[in-house]
């Protein structure tokens, strides 16, 4: 197997459109969540979300933001950021040797949701022309390969919230295995419509408003939480093989060490210990990592009941009394959960997080729980922490538990 | 009185973005961008400017002229009476 480097990254999302914001924000506590503007809103028992502050008719030209759903903008928008940065990256390659791998959960929710507004809304016919080539899936990994002529595998998973985790587990496998010589890997979210959001509530999964702070709604292992906020956003990863990138002089922010994966096989909701720690240890054993060297965790830590716990006593299960000691951050506390895009964007902040010696913060960490006793880096980013080795868990409905295991550059 | 081409050079103005001069009957859709897909939505489009419905068959219309003629068959066959052209929308020479 090849060591396997990230050379770029891109990201649009709550928490800013660049690397750099994003770890800013993350490292300060900022948070993305919201209350909506949007006329619907007043159908919404919790009115909040977390929007990227992203207007694709300034970012692409018109007949391009025509045709392509807000997910698939986000997702080259971030493809289009992280190839930037990857310095050259994608010369001199053979092109049906680089491939796309995109995770999302719900795809092209907004169009398929303004079809059925003007079909079963306002009982017209009249459904727009490029409804299906908006909607499909595998359409953000599609734009991806077409703008950057990529020939290679173009895949798209669709495994909910662990969706992206998957797409860059999936890479990675392909660019240390040989098969590939550089994949944009990632994933996106737009799930920001009036049926999504509306199904994501009748779920019971959604937080409760904070009325006198919104933005503190989301709040992971905290005794009071009470569920998730839907966030939207892209991010993406250049990765290649390590010596090719050292070769050509690249900026290498950071090493997939290697991705594990389990299915729960029990209830398509009830997340499970088994499960989640099955997925740990696959990703250690993929990662040749043993269970103390890992430093840090970026926890699946949506802000419900039963993940939370779940999560904790997982990471318990694999780690054992050094599990006190590893310092844990849920930042869907202030990106809110993106879905499919979600494992992307975690594993970004990972791996910011180690360049940048800090873990960050598990914000409106309020209220101590019994079944929630690790260290979530409460409230306050720890600085000076110079984790070398991070897991990044993504867990999901139907049961497919992802985890990947990242080491800091150099 | 506006003419088929000239709600028709409105469109492509509006919708697809194309400046007035590139706009001649004898003009290929594809010289013009609009694809295979481009004139799905452009004919889309139409169905809302012209009033008219589209019958499911394929059709080739290789030029503006050829997307004129068939408009104006279909109006004549539907026997649709075109409102005036909306306030503001381009008062173009026919060319």
């Amino acid at each position: 197997m090849r060591r396997v480097a990230v050379s770029g990254i891109g990201v649009v999302s709550p928490l800013g459109n660049s690397a750099a914001e994003v770890l800013a924000n993350a490292r300060a506590g900022r948070s993305g969540v919201h209350r909506l503007a949007i006329p619907f809103a007043n159908r919404l028992t919790a009115p909040i979300a977390a929007t990227a502050n992203f207007n694709e008719v300034v970012d692409f030209d018109p007949g391009k933001a025509r045709m392509l759903d807000r997910f698939s903008l986000l997702a080259l928008f971030a493809a289009n950021q992280a190839v930037q940065g990857a310095h050259g990256a994608l010369l001199d390659v053979d092109r049906e040797r680089a491939g796309v791998f995109v995770g999302t959960g719900m795809g092209g929710t907004l169009t398929m949701d303004g079809g059925y507004q003007t079909l079963y809304g306002e009982q017209s016919d009249r459904i727009k022309p490029f409804t299906i080539l908006m909607g499909m899936h595998n359409a953000a990994a599609a734009w991806i390969g077409i703008e950057h002529g990529l020939r290679g595998p173009n895949m798209t998973y669709s495994t909910a919230c662990s969706s992206s985790t998957v797409a860059i587990g999936e890479a990675w496998m392909r660019v240390a295995s040989g098969q590939l010589d550089v994949a944009i890997a990632g994933g996106s979210e737009a799930p920001l419509s009036p049926g999504s959001l509306k199904a994501w509530e009748a779920l019971h999964t959604v937080a409760t408003m904070d009325v006198e702070d919104p933005a503190a709604s989301c709040r992971p292992f905290s005794k009071n939480r009470s569920g998730m906020v839907l966030g939207e956003g892209a991010a993406m990863l250049v990765i290649e093989p390590w010596d090719r990138a050292k070769a050509r002089g690249a900026d290498i922010l950071g090493e997939i060490l290697g991705y594990g994966q389990s299915n729960d096989a029990s209830h398509i909701t009830r997340p499970s210990v088994e499960g989640q720690a099955a997925a740990m240890n696959a990703a250690l054993r993929a990662a040749g990592v043993a269970r103390q060297e890992v430093d840090a965790i970026n926890a699946h830590g949506t802000g419900t009941l039963a993940n939370d716990r779940t999560e904790t006593a997982a990471i318990r299960a694999i780690f054992g009394a050094r599990a006190d000691q590893i310092p844990i951050s849920a930042t869907k506390a202030i990106h809110g959960h993106l879905l499919g895009a979600a494992g992307a964007l975690e594993c970004v902040l990972s791996l910011l997080a180690m360049q940048h010696e800090v873990a960050l913060p598990t914000m409106h960490l309020q209220l101590a729980d019994p079944e929630c006793d690790l260290d979530y880096v409460s409230n306050t980013a720890r600085e000076g922490l110079a984790a070398q080795v991070m897991l990044s868990n993504s867990f999901a409905f139907g049961g497919t538990n992802a985890v990947l295991v990242l080491r800091r550059a150099g | 009185m506006t003419t088929t081409f000239e709600r028709l050079s409105a469109i492509l103005m509006k919708d697809f973005k194309l400046q007035s001069d590139r706009l001649t009957v004898d003009a290929p859709l594809e010289s013009l961008g609009i694809d295979s897909l481009g004139t799905v939505e452009l004919l889309w489009n139409i169905e809302d400017a012209f009033q008219i419905k589209l019958p499911s068959d394929p059709v080739d219309l290789p030029t503006l002229g050829d997307v004129v003629r068939y408009v104006d068959e279909l109006i004549a066959k539907q026997g649709v009476v075109l409102a005036p052209a909306p306030p503001g929308e381009p008062a173009l020479q026919a060319i």
